[in-house]
């Protein structure tokens, strides 16, 4: 019974850094239909940012998150500028999300070799004198770092909520994703509202990747397996329904503790993945959305 | 107030207006009418720059618009009520209207504007907290217009405003349109395919037809000639030759 408790506890705290990494994407691909592959390498550069922070002063990655969010937004404006606002001008949905795929997977090339060139492929990782302890509640041990990413996952949960339905920025970005040409109308600068919400979900990527790199050990091409995570938690939560991607992300997280019982720890991210192409047969719009709309956020 | 010199407007290779020159005046209403697909919604989207124009100019307030982004138009005073109102469909009332008042003096007196607006149309200050999808097809027009009005525009265009509403609602709104114009010296240009109550609203009007404006005049005269009675208001020349 205790390994049921301590696999669910487990389950919680690597789903809310699931969650935190598709964060980002979800609000890329609700906001402007764009499928940003490079988003894992986005969030190991926000890694990498972190870890040479912490090398170079000693600052720890939790004190240093205002600096990665400062470094990944301003790549965000560089990405949204140079790579995804020439696509605005495709007349569909479709053709944005294939010509995005395309050119984010160019982006990730990019990124990963830079990123070698200055950190060396080397693997790293940030070992603080807190990494590897654990908090036990009732005999549950709970991880110092998990239990940070739960924190921030929720944060960013809290800050999402707020910023989109309580702040002007939220609320031209949500007419924008329902209809551009009409907010523009409104006296909305819809090219300034993308570019901000892409530096945002971008600087979302970097905090995530302070997370990662708290926890596990990152390298300038890991980029893709965390890509892969952030793509099977937005489509459980459904297109652009940022409200359900902490849920979505804790019931990956839970399914893959509970797939180690079943199937072992090494078969846990091959179960993510069935996961993922049963929902995409036979409920593609996601988990937590009635039905398939164009609508990015529900207040 | 509004000047539009010659224009040519295209869609890709598509020509849809052939040097189309109109003006209106401030604290005018001026209406635009003619068949399906003559070109007036082109027009407004020229005016309001969701289209730019091949040639010829716009000049609002003496400002060449031609060449600005919609959003700065609506900052310089120009705001539309879309054809097929084009509202937030899940955003609530009160939010569509927020949105409206996005230029920055705008936003400032929302506050204000909000507060009159439901004076305006008291059922949206009922609606307030209702998503704009599940309001009826006559709130929904309301919220449009309000919503435009949320800019506190010097020119307001409407384009097809009576569009899938039932007369009495058309009456109603048409009236409160006329009011503003009267109250607040708000110039109003109306695109309309029911010609008689865009005539009958308006002080002047301009035909057009298949792209070029046909003529122009009082609305009083045009609903008087025999010729616009019989092509926009009774029958039409086809049914006739026929």
């Amino acid at each position: 019974m205790e390994d049921v408790i301590q696999a669910i506890a487990s389950g919680i705290l690597v789903g809310a850094l699931y969650a935190l990494i598709a964060y980002g994407l979800g609000l890329i691909m609700g906001i402007m239909k764009f499928l940003n592959v490079a988003h894992g390498s986005l969030l190991i550069l926000g890694g990498y940012v972190s870890y040479w922070i912490f090398t170079l002063w000693g600052i720890n990655p939790y004190l240093s998150i205002p600096l990665v969010i400062i470094a990944t937004f301003l790549a965000g404006l560089i990405l949204y500028k140079l790579t995804l606002s020439p696509l605005l001008k495709l007349p569909d949905i479709e053709m944005r999300v294939a010509n995005s795929l395309l050119i984010t997977f160019g982006v990730i090339y990019v990124l990963d070799n830079a990123m070698a060139l200055i950190w060396t492929p080397n693997s790293r990782s940030i070992m603080a004198s807190y990494s590897g302890e654990a908090i036990n509640i009732f005999g549950v041990k709970l991880s110092l770092t998990g239990l940070c990413g739960l924190g921030i996952a929720i944060l960013v949960a809290v800050a999402l909520y707020f910023i989109l339905s309580k702040t002007y920025l939220g609320k031209h970005v949500r007419a924008a994703t329902q209809d551009a040409e009409a907010a523009s109308l409104c006296g909305v600068n819809v090219q300034r509202t993308y570019l901000i919400s892409c530096g945002i979900a971008v600087a979302l990527a970097g905090v995530a990747g302070v997370i990662v790199v708290s926890s596990y050990s990152i390298t300038p091409g890991g980029g893709l397996s965390w890509l892969l995570i952030g793509i099977v938690v937005m489509v459980l939560a459904g297109e652009g329904n940022i409200n359900a991607i902490l849920p979505a992300g804790i019931i990956l997280g839970l399914v893959e503790s509970a797939s180690i019982f079943v199937v072992g720890a090494p078969y846990r991210q091959a179960v993510a993945l069935v996961i993922f192409i049963i929902v995409l047969m036979f409920r593609p719009q996601g988990l937590f959305t009635k039905k398939r709309t164009d609508v990015y956020y529900n207040s | 107030m509004l000047e539009i010199s010659n224009i040519d407007v295209c869609y890709g290779d598509l020509q849809a207006l052939w040097d189309v020159s109109l003006t209106v005046g401030g604290g005018e209403i001026v209406t635009l009418v003619g068949s399906n697909g003559a070109g007036k919604s082109t027009i407004m989207k020229a005016i309001s720059g969701l289209l730019k124009p091949k040639t010829g100019s716009i000049s609002f307030e003496g400002i060449c618009v031609n060449k600005l982004p919609a959003h700065r138009i609506a900052e310089l005073g120009i705001s539309m009520v879309p054809e097929g109102r084009r509202l937030f469909p899940q955003m609530s009332v009160l939010e569509n209207l927020e949105v409206g008042a996005s230029a920055r003096e705008a936003k400032k007196a929302r506050h204000n504007t909000i507060s009159w607006i439901y004076e305006l149309f008291p059922i949206l200050r009922a609606r307030a907290r209702q998503r704009a999808v599940t309001l009826s097809g006559g709130e929904q027009q309301m919220l449009a217009i309000g919503r435009a009005l949320m800019s506190q525009p010097r020119l307001l265009l409407i384009d097809e405003m009576s569009l899938g509403l039932a007369p009495l609602l058309v009456q109603e709104i048409s009236q409160v349109i006329k009011d503003i114009n009267k109250s607040r010296k708000l110039t109003i240009f109306l695109v309309e395919q029911d010609v008689n109550m865009a005539l009958s609203m308006a002080d002047r009007g301009y035909i057009i037809e298949h792209g070029r404006i046909q003529s122009e005049g009082a609305a009083r005269a045009f609903l008087c000639n025999e010729r616009i009675k019989e092509a926009y208001l009774g029958i039409s020349p086809v049914e006739k030759a026929g």
